[in-house]
């Protein structure tokens, strides 16, 4: 009976569980460790952040459907692998530290014979001064986080409603941040709340983003074909800002947030600063920090691991300019070219560079968008690794068939602008591949017909029922698995 | 920077057409069927 460890319990480290769950049954032993005790619809945690959700409609408990489906569950954070085995033993090992009540702080040494790293990110607030909803801003990163954001945009509402004028910020709270389609969706969400309440003319909604320019979304921008033209992305979103007089900052790196004003440098080197009266700043992230040694106990982190502390994988890691960036520089089975039963997915895997074109300002800065690795192609990382390690365990082969490239991806996103049936609305794009690629479509580095942008009431029922459908999923009911990732 | 500024002030509005359309809700019944029948189709293709 093998063991295969998943750390992470999130969208991408979930979807693994449940899927090596249902091929391997009980043949072979699941464990999940998280440091959460609850999986999160991190989508919609846009709509929590503006009080249109609660917590409890974003968030449910893992512990029982875990216990349903005999998916043993460790509410722990790892710290440490031992991917050779130690002087004991030869077998692969993760320390984890527990953080449920009962066994807060206790450690223990769990041997596997694969291991996922679907940790997902640290939330990198202390990188900004000032960063983070411990200090001057907010953030919708988790469901507790956009709870208290909406306490405070709700403060703001009510201030506004008393005759005053407020400026509201939302963005990017570093230069290298990612998710910037979540603070795309945040921003107008915020614009379509303020208007509503009727208050709208009394506020200030500016985007302060490290994008070069707007409809970037971390993915080098996309082009439609719409009416008989290509049109770009960043047309397309300039005149949603327009439509909706949202300002914008671009090509910005926050250096410092004070309690009343963010202070940031521009691409050409300047340095400028805006007052605000409510922030909600996405950190940057990195890898949440584990360490790797090998059988004699040296330190190898630097090996397993990027700098950045994401899981080196099957990627094209050697250092080119953008001119020269492939779609095949990018991971197709996510497996460590170390040791090939450890696997990192989701937002763990370290990607091989950006896809937007990597920009610094004129002191050095970098100031650019690390590529989002989004709810979609994060669930299909998890299930094509769940397939391949069970099929290695049928067959005993040493590699599975399936791949997972975002060279070969497609990807829906929808950016909410307002929830609410009637009145709502979202951008609802779809792309493929999500890395673009020069060479199979060379005008555009995608395939046309499959992107997409549009804008409409029916963008939100779309984004209301993957909120629905991905919980149901996650949730493990009745023909989960019919619901594709 | 404040071309970005410049550039969304110069960006194209949507026609009333194209207003109404948005929120027509027969109309937007069809897209949202098409819509997800095209993520459908990527997903499946994205899947092979």
């Amino acid at each position: 009976m093998a063991r295969i460890v998943i750390l992470g319990a999130g969208i991408s480290g979930h979807t693994a569980a449940l899927h090596l769950k249902r091929q391997l049954k009980n043949e072979h032993e699941v464990v999940v460790v998280s440091p959460n005790a609850d999986w999160n619809w991190i989508p919609s945690n846009i709509w929590v952040g503006v009080g249109k959700m609660t917590t409890s409609q974003v968030t449910f408990a893992l512990a029982p459907i875990y216990r349903r489906k005999r998916i043993d569950f460790r509410q722990a954070k790892a710290v440490t692998i031992w991917p050779e085995g130690d002087e004991t033993n030869p077998m692969g090992a993760v320390e984890i530290v527990y953080t449920d009540a009962k066994r807060q702080g206790q450690t223990e040494l769990l041997r596997y014979d694969f291991l996922i790293n679907a940790t997902g990110p640290k939330l990198n607030f202390e990188a900004t001064p000032g960063l983070g909803p411990d200090h001057n801003s907010w953030s919708v990163c988790t469901a507790e986080h956009a709870a208290k954001t909406s306490e405070a945009f709700a403060e703001i509402v009510a201030a506004l409603r008393r005759g005053e004028k407020k400026t509201l910020v939302v963005g990017m709270g570093h230069g290298s941040c990612t998710c910037e389609g979540a603070a795309f969706e945040y921003a107008f969400n915020v614009e379509h709340e303020l208007r509503q309440a009727g208050v709208r003319d009394k506020a200030e909604v500016v985007d302060l983003s490290n994008e070069y320019e707007l409809g970037d979304f971390g993915v080098d921008g996309m082009k439609f074909s719409q009416n008989g033209y290509l049109t770009n992305s960043k047309i397309w979103t300039e005149s949603l800002f327009r439509e909706r007089n949202v300002k914008a900052i671009l090509g910005a790196h926050v250096e410092r947030v004070d309690p009343d004003t963010v202070h940031y440098e521009q691409l050409d080197g300047s340095k400028g600063s805006i007052n605000y009266d409510f922030a909600m700043l996405l950190p940057p992230f990195r890898g949440v920090g584990l360490k790797a040694f090998d059988r004699s106990g040296q330190d190898i982190t630097e090996e397993v691991f990027a700098p950045n502390g994401f899981l080196r994988v099957d990627a094209d890691y050697s250092a080119k300019p953008y001119e020269d960036w492939s779609a095949a520089d990018w991971p197709k089975t996510y497996q460590s070219p170390l040791y090939d039963n450890l696997f990192g997915i989701g937002i763990a895997f370290a990607p091989p560079h950006p896809i937007s074109r990597p920009r610094t300002s004129v002191n050095g800065t970098v100031i650019s968008p690390a590529p989002p690795r989004t709810g979609m192609p994060s669930g299909v990382m998890g299930r094509v690794v769940a397939e391949n390690i069970a099929h290695r365990l049928r067959t005993s082969s040493t590699t599975g068939p399936k791949t997972a490239s975002m060279a070969t991806m497609g990807a829906a996103c929808i950016a909410s602008a307002g929830a609410n049936l009637r009145t709502g609305s979202a951008a609802a794009m779809t792309m493929f591949p999500i890395v673009p690629d020069y060479q199979k479509y060379p005008l555009t580095g995608r395939d046309t017909k499959s992107t997409t942008g549009e804008i409409g009431r029916s963008g939100h029922w779309t984004k209301l029922l993957l909120h629905y459908l991905f919980i149901y999923k996650a949730r493990a009911l009745p023909g989960w698995y019919l619901i594709p990732e | 920077m404040d071309n970005v500024n410049q550039d969304i002030a110069n960006a194209p509005l949507p026609t009333r057409r194209t207003l109404k359309t948005r929120q027509s809700l027969a109309y937007q019944l069809l897209r949202f069927a098409l819509f997800n029948v095209r993520m459908l189709r990527m997903v499946g293709k994205g899947h092979e």
